[in-house]
């Protein structure tokens, strides 16, 4: 089997800033990050020859390419499960480099989800495609907003494993802490308090107002070459050791009800064995994660899905601030969803580079080694990246 | 109805797949899926029987009882066609088959898991639909 691990490299990241309102279009965003990410890799839009991104993202290639002055695109693809699906236009890139169908594949995502329109809205399920009739199912019920979606998993989670919602508020006040540190942040020099969280009202109980991402305007990309082409680049490369896909038996998007387990886990602990599997690591080896937090308590059965604690535990490891800059695994320094942005990940993917150059604004010292997670409760995507 | 085409019921997004479902509550019943080839219940339609591969399957009327595997209220943002705060469950029917429905109604204190709740149908609008209550 041809392997992909350590075979390409990000050599370049950009991103807008992230507002409530960006004031210019989507393909706007998407045209300066892509712009942003190709200067900072020291590459000309002219080589770019492969993109990829997310299908809900509303940009297309060819109008990205045409705003860049881009010469002759041969690779494109999209990769569905929306927020779950973050690292799979990573993978896509590794693989078509490696295998020689692309050498400069942008990475985009770009959108206006706060300004133009909003996720956390009650969805409409028309035309009825294979997931709408299953979201009209749920609908039914008046289970319409990811945040109700994911509340009947975490309550479940509570219930199996003892977490409350003051565990939920330790993440959630980790998050924004690390956010007022970084000037990015959308919540910079905002941190809360457990007594905040608490406070906050409820969106669906048991997941408060504080513990839901938020919905922003931004755009984020990345440059992907071979590893050999980005050690002669002027960044420090960062190596995609491991890229994964996980969607096992029983996923459903954000209503895989019907399984033995209904928790956002099945899906994180299938691409945690590849990833495992691919690079040749393990939890141990890993000195720092960008765990997906559209909601933050949905990081505790990740911490236990990619090995980091046992089942169950993980609002002990989050309490014995093994997530803190300095403990055990610290996560999400950029602020995290619920601190930095809603960038559908990416933004967290652009925070995994920074670390990774020791250039973040919340440095964990002497990195190496670091996970990257997308949106669990549905099929989802990860990888470890990794510099020298 | 007169039309053949018709599909029965007022379910605003459906497919063929699920038109069953929404159709039996019409008459009052709640339906899930047996599946001819091996005997399996399955909750959330599908064509295909993910234990043996038939896509031969019949429908078959639940007694409308079991107990909440689990739950959620919901808050915020306002939901079109429900009052919030606004409780639902996801319940392990007796069958061991599980469904997702409403329980408006329900007062959000006094849901819990293990709870035992019956099904009450109901018309929303034009639509014929149910809810769990409490036992």
């Amino acid at each position: 089997m041809t392997s992909i691990s350590n075979k390409t490299a990000i050599a370049g990241y950009g991103a807008t800033e992230f507002s409530k309102n960006s004031g210019r279009s989507e393909l706007r965003l998407a045209v300066e990050a892509t712009l942003g990410a190709l200067a900072d890799a020291g590459i000309e839009p002219a080589e770019v020859d492969g993109m990829s991104t997310f299908t809900m993202d509303n940009n297309s290639e060819q109008e990205i390419f045409r705003a860049i002055g881009g010469r002759d695109l041969t690779f494109f693809s999209r990769i569905p499960q929306g927020g779950g699906g973050t690292l799979g236009p990573v993978q896509q890139a590794a693989m078509a480099i490696t295998t020689g169908i692309a050498n400069v594949v942008v990475v985009y995502r770009a959108m206006n989800e706060r300004s133009e329109y909003r996720f956390g809205q009650p969805m409409h399920s028309l035309p009825p495609t294979s997931d709408n009739v299953v979201f009209a199912y749920h609908g039914f019920a008046g289970l319409m907003t990811p945040a109700a979606m994911m509340g009947m998993m975490m309550r479940r989670y509570m219930h199996e494993s003892g977490a409350t919602s003051l565990d939920f508020a330790n993440y959630a006040v980790l998050a924004r802490k690390h956010a007022s540190t970084n000037p990015k942040a959308f919540f910079y020099g905002k941190p809360i308090t457990v007594e905040e969280h608490q406070a906050s009202r409820m969106i669906a109980d048991p997941l408060h107002l504080l513990d839901c991402c938020q919905e922003s305007d931004g755009g984020v990309a990345l440059v992907i070459v071979s590893a050999e082409r980005a050690r002669d680049l002027r960044q420090k490369p960062v190596y995609i050791r491991a890229a994964a896909m996980g969607s096992p038996k029983g996923t459903v998007s954000l209503g895989g009800f019907y399984k033995d387990n209904i928790l956002p886990f099945d899906e994180c602990a299938a691409a945690a064995r590849q990833l495992y599997a691919q690079s040749g690591m393990s939890p141990l080896d890993l000195d720092a994660a960008i765990l997906y937090d559209h909601f933050g308590p949905s990081v505790f059965p990740g911490l236990e899905a990619y090995g980091f604690c046992a089942k169950g535990e993980a609002k002990d490891f989050v309490k014995d601030g093994n997530l803190e800059i300095g403990g055990k695994l610290p996560i999400n320094m950029h602020g995290g969803q619920l601190g930095e942005a809603y960038i559908h990940g990416m933004n967290g993917v652009a925070e995994a580079v920074r670390q990774l150059r020791r250039t973040a604004a919340n440095q964990v010292p002497n990195v190496r080694n670091m996970l990257v997670t997308a949106g669990s409760g549905l099929p989802t995507t990860a990888a470890i990246l990794g510099v020298d | 109805m007169t039309d053949p085409n018709a599909k029965g019921h007022n379910a605003p997004c459906s497919n063929r797949d699920f038109d069953f479902f929404y159709r039996g509550l019409e008459e009052g019943k709640l339906l899930v899926q047996k599946c001819t080839g091996c005997g399996q219940l399955r909750g959330l339609p599908s064509p295909g029987c993910g234990h043996c591969g038939s896509l031969d399957w019949e429908p078959v009327a639940l007694s409308g009882e079991g107990e909440i595997y689990s739950y959620v209220t919901h808050y915020h943002p306002p939901l079109p066609g429900f009052a919030v705060p606004h409780p639902m469950a996801v319940v392990a029917m007796d069958e061991g088959v599980r469904l997702l429905g409403a329980m408006d109604g329900a007062d959000p204190a006094h849901l819990s898991i293990g709870q035992r709740v019956k099904t009450q149908f109901v018309r929303r609008d034009a639509v014929a639909a149910f809810r769990f209550q409490n036992v």
